[in-house]
This record gives C-alpha cells, sequence and structure tokens, in this order.
C-alpha cells in the first residue's frame, strides 16, 4: 500500500464514526420492540407495571408464562406449520411445471397462456377477498386448512412462475438435449436437472412463500371457526382481545410465533437477506 | 432457451401442455374467478345467499354519495403522504449503511436489519399497540419523562384544541383526532427492511474509488448523495413508490387490527379497503362491496399505469 492510499484509508476510518454511531441509533430503536418482548415475557403484571423497562433476574423468571404460552399457541403453530409447509411446497413444484413449460419450447398459445400469467401481477388483488369467501363457502371449503393451502398455492403461482422462467431459460440447453438422446422424459429432465441446478433460487422463492403464508391472517380470520384449526394469525387477534391483559404471557406467545421463523432465518441467512431484495423486484 | 417448433413436434410433445394446466387452473379458479364474479356482483343487490337482483349501477351510484366512502379516500390520501415520508429514513440508512468502509461492518448491518422480517408481521403489529398503550405504553411513558408532554398541553392550549391535557394519558388509539397521527408514528423510525435491501443492490455498483475521487475533490456528505448515490438509486426509489402506492392504498389489515371493522373512534381510520370488508363482513352486503372493491382495483390500477408511463424502471 503506498504512503498515499494510507492516509486516504486513515481519513476513513476517523470520519467513519458518526455514520456507526447514527446507523446503531436506528437500529437499536428498530430492535427495541424485540428487547420488550423477550424481557417482558418472563414478568407478571405487578412486576411488569412496577418496572417495565428492564429485565427481572433470571432467578426471579416467571417460566410459567412460557408454558402458558406453548400451551395456548402450540396447537396454533401445529396448524399454521402445516398450511405454511403444505401450501409452500405445493406451490414451487407447481410453479417448477409451469416454468418448464414456459421456457423449455415455445408451443403454440404459449404466448397467450404467458400474458394470462401476467396480467395477473397488475390485476390488484384487494377486490378477491369477497368473491373468494363466496366462492370457498360454495365449494364447501369454510373452517377447512385446505382452503388456506389452495389460495396459497394459487396466489403464489404467477410471482414463482416469473422469477423461475427466467431462470430455466438461462440454464445451458446442452444438457437438456443430451438428457433427451438418453431417453429421458419432461418430467425427468425436472427432476434431474431442473431441480438440482436451481437449488438457491427455489430455496428463496420457499422463503418467500413461507414468509407469505405465515404472516397471513386476513384469510385465516375471515375463514376459521373451529378454535382446533385457527392458525397463529387468528389464535394471536383472540389474544388481544382478552379484556384483563396478562402481558407476560402475551409477549410469551408472540416470542414463541417467531421462534420458527427465528430458526429459519439462523440457517439461511444468506438466502434469507437475498431472497427479500429478490421479492421487492417482483413489481 | 425456448425455440420454435415444427409442427410434427408439436404434435409429439403435447405433454407438455400438462405441465402449465394445474398452474392455470389454480389461477383460473382462485384469481380470475373472484375477480370476474367481483365485477358480475357489482350490479347486483345481493346479501351473499341464493337470491339476489340485478340493480344495474344502484351500486356504483350509491358508492359514489356515500359520504364514509369518499372520507376513506381522504383518509387514505393522508396515509399515502405518510407513506412517502417514512421512504426517507430507509434511503438514508441504506446510503450510510453503504458509505460505512469496512465490509464486515457492512454485512453486519445488513444481517441486523433482517431481524425484524423475523417477527410475524401481526406480532409487530400488536407490539405497536402495546407502545401506543395510555397506561403502559412506551410512547406515553417517553413523552412524560421528557417533558414533551407539557409542550403539548401547552400547544394544546395556546390553539384550544381538547386534545391533549395534563395528567391524563394520551389515549392514541382512542381519541378521534389522534387516529392519523398514532398511524403516523406507527412504525418509527420506519426503516422497511426490503426498502433497505434494494437500495443497497442498488447502490453496489459505486466503488470506494469512487468515493475517493469524490473526496480528493472536496466534495461533501450532502453533494455526494446527490450526484453520486442518488441518481444511482433512483430506479429502486422508483419502484418503491410503485410498491408503495398499490401497498397503502389496497391494504386494510393494520386499521382492522389497530381500531376496528368501523375505522376506530369517529371512524378517523377508515379507508376504502376496510370499507369493503366492513359492508361484506358486518352489513351482509355483498353487492355493494364488490362495487367498493371494483372502483378500489380500478384506482390502483389507474395509478399503476400512471406509475408505469412516467415512471420508468429499467431491469
Amino acid at each position: 500500500m503506498s504512503a498515499a492510499e494510507n492516509t486516504i484509508a486513515k481519513l476513513h476510518r476517523k470520519v467513519d464514526w458518526p455514520k456507526h454511531l447514527i446507523i446503531w441509533f436506528f437500529i437499536l430503536i428498530e430492535l427495541f420492540p424485540l428487547y420488550m418482548m423477550f424481557q417482558v415475557s418472563f414478568k407478571d403484571n405487578a412486576s411488569f407495571i412496577q418496572q417495565p423497562w428492564l429485565p427481572l433476574p433470571p432467578t426471579e423468571w416467571q417460566w410459567g408464562n412460557w408454558l402458558f404460552a406453548i400451551k395456548l399457541v402450540g396447537p396454533y403453530l401445529a396448524n399454521t406449520l402445516f398450511v405454511a409447509v403444505t401450501a409452500t411446497i405445493s406451490s414451487l413444484f407447481l410453479a417448477i411445471l409451469g416454468a418448464y413449460f414456459f421456457s423449455r419450447h415455445k408451443m403454440p398459445f404459449s404466448g397467450l397462456l404467458w400474458a394470462l400469467f401476467l396480467f395477473l401481477m397488475l390485476l390488484p388483488t384487494v377486490t378477491n377477498i369477497v368473491p373468494l369467501f363466496m366462492l370457498l363457502k360454495s365449494m364447501s371449503l369454510l373452517n377447512t386448512l385446505l382452503a388456506l393451502i389452495l389460495v396459497g398455492v394459487a396466489g403464489g403461482q404467477v410471482f414463482n412462475i416469473f422469477v423461475l422462467r427466467h431462470f430455466l431459460e438461462d440454464l445451458p440447453k446442452d444438457l437438456f438435449e443430451a438428457a433427451e438422446m438418453d431417453g429421458a422424459s419432461h418430467f425427468q429432465q425436472i427432476i434431474n436437472i431442473v431441480i438440482p441446478m436451481s437449488g438457491p433460487i427455489i430455496g428463496t422463492l420457499a422463503i418467500l412463500s413461507f414468509l407469505n403464508a405465515w404472516n397471513d391472517f386476513l384469510l385465516p380470520l375471515i375463514i376459521l371457526r373451529d378454535k382446533e384449526l385457527f392458525t397463529l394469525g387468528v389464535g394471536l387477534i383472540y389474544l388481544d382481545g382478552e379484556y384483563v391483559k396478562p402481558w407476560g404471557k402475551i409477549m410469551a406467545s408472540y416470542f414463541l410465533a417467531a421462534i420458527p421463523l427465528i430458526l429459519i432465518f439462523l440457517f439461511t441467512m444468506r438466502l434469507f437477506v437475498r431472497g427479500l431484495s429478490a421479492g421487492a423486484i417482483k413489481g | 432457451m425456448a425455440s420454435t417448433l415444427s409442427r410434427q413436434k408439436v404434435l409429439r410433445e403435447w405433454k407438455l401442455y400438462l405441465f402449465v394446466v394445474p398452474s392455470l387452473v389454480m389461477v383460473l379458479i382462485f384469481s380470475y374467478f373472484p375477480a370476474g364474479s367481483a365485477i358480475y356482483h357489482s350490479f347486483f343487490d345481493w346479501s351473499g345467499g341464493e337470491a339476489k337482483q340485478f340493480i344495474n349501477w344502484d351500486n356504483y351510484i350509491r358508492a359514489f354519495h356515500d359520504s364514509t366512502l369518499l372520507s376513506s379516500f381522504v383518509t387514505v390520501g393522508a396515509l399515502l403522504i405518510f407513506n412517502l415520508f417514512k421512504m426517507i429514513p430507509s434511503i438514508l440508512i441504506a446510503v450510510l449503511i453503504h458509505r460505512v468502509t469496512s465490509d464486515k461492518w457492512q454485512y453486519a448491518y445488513r444481517a441486523l436489519l433482517v431481524v425484524p422480517m423475523i417477527v410475524p408481521h401481526l406480532v409487530t403489529l400488536f407490539i405497536w399497540k402495546f407502545i401506543l398503550d395510555p397506561n403502559l405504553g412506551a410512547l406515553n411513558r417517553v413523552i412524560e419523562a421528557t417533558g414533551f408532554k407539557s409542550i403539548l398541553v401547552w400547544i394544546n392550549d395556546f390553539f384550544g384544541w381538547s386534545v391533549f391535557f395534563k395528567d391524563v394519558p394520551i389515549g392514541w388509539l382512542s381519541q378521534p383526532e389522534l387516529i392519523l397521527p398514532a398511524l403516523f408514528i406507527w412504525g418509527f423510525p420506519w426503516i422497511g427492511t426490503v426498502g433497505v435491501l434494494i437500495y443497497l443492490a442498488g447502490l453496489q455498483s459505486i466503488g470506494q474509488e469512487v468515493y475517493e475521487a469524490a473526496e480528493l475533490d472536496g466534495i461533501g456528505p450532502f453533494k455526494k448523495f446527490l450526484y453520486i448515490e442518488l441518481p444511482l438509486i433512483l430506479t429502486q426509489v422508483r419502484l418503491s413508490l410503485v410498491l408503495l402506492i398499490v401497498g397503502t392504498l389496497g391494504q386494510y389489515g393494520l386499521q382492522l387490527l389497530l381500531l376496528n371493522e368501523y375505522g376506530g373512534p369517529g371512524g378517523r381510520g377508515m379507508v376504502p379497503g376496510l370499507w369493503m370488508y366492513n359492508r361484506a363482513f358486518v352489513a351482509g352486503e355483498f353487492g355493494y362491496a364488490c362495487a367498493i372493491g371494483v372502483i378500489l382495483a380500478f384506482v390502483i390500477l389507474g395509478l399503476t399505469i400512471i406509475n408505469n408511463r412516467y415512471v420508468r424502471v429499467d431491469k
């Protein structure tokens, strides 16, 4: 490193600290709700009202809150996990098939079919909820988890096919031709070429689908009636509706609702960070 | 990769169509059918049952005279302006993170910014409801502790409002006048993870040497932003603008859960989507709700088209 570059580097380090300070200021405020959620989850209402800000010493932690939360939220978690996992897997499977159709050969009418999918990107979905409710009613799917899965799968098709098509079109053509020479069927080509070669993009899309399913609360709120079928969304809404609020128990439940996402985050942080930027380019 | 095929080959490859059928069927049933059904039923007096009566444009005529719907469009316009303002911190933080020289810190900050995403949206929403709680909430405690409350009370007395009072906790979500301010404060410091990440993606093409050259030329931090950074993220800013407009106009889950089906006290938080929900699931006027939905969809579609026309997004 030359002397000049060295001075510049030093100069940088000197003026960097205000940036760090501002960034930390924002990040700390951003993380404050998380901190509150965690420390309040160990308090009962009396100690919370007396000292809301600082955590209790670990010896006084109220593990009962967490037991309550596990009992209350556990079944909701199981339902949500079932819906989210099933919807994510089926949505991606169908989208891979669809994207394969569009990227493999230019068949007659494929332009028209593509337009049919693309148009949905423009169509606002806000109108759909009322007729969707009536449709599910006439299919007697109200109050079932299957309805959530079906709507989730359908909702994810356009975006997933859109992203996957462009990715598949960039895969080397020779691979498919060689496979065809060896007599591989289209389905075998998907299993043996498409899926192994598009691992990261499938992972990213899977995370986005999963997040979508996890965060959905409007449709479950409208169609689910039985307590046994509640997903997290509905369960937490009903918990919020209580008159006297046991804050510690509520916060423990909230925290529990986040744990599956925390686990996914820990294992796939890079996909997470990238996936979110990919998801934002949707528009 | 896609190539045009000869006729014979098309006949041989007909099975390929089977691959697109499942997606197509799903989309037709759960996306196209509801959209069509909404338009169809918007011309009916329909309460959800078998019986329905064709009433021509009556639902639309009613909508244009519906004062709740009209004022809800004003409210959503205000929210749109709030959200435009709320874009600023994300841009600021993205630029700051990009300017940090150490790669290690850059990655650490990115990861820290993603952390709030692991909290389910609903939980974030309820935690904010808790922050805005008059007696226990963090916001009121901060306002009391910093003495900001007495300034508010002074302003209140000066202008003769009856909003802030001494020794009375501020009811952010229970006083009609405070609903919009509460929705403005909501989400402070307004950093959208997704927004920051796409701005950072746009900034990536600026190397350190550009900054060094700028520094040697004696260009200050603000001019650096104006001449180096802003032009590069303009595409991303426009993109988030489109997403923001569509998102703000269409969403009503926040108002539904933070306030109630009626948009809270005085209906000050009523937005068009919520009014549609209310008419359908509270009043049972499904036909009218469909008409509101169709109007809202056309407004969103119109704004999207205007955006695409005047705001070019290059891939």
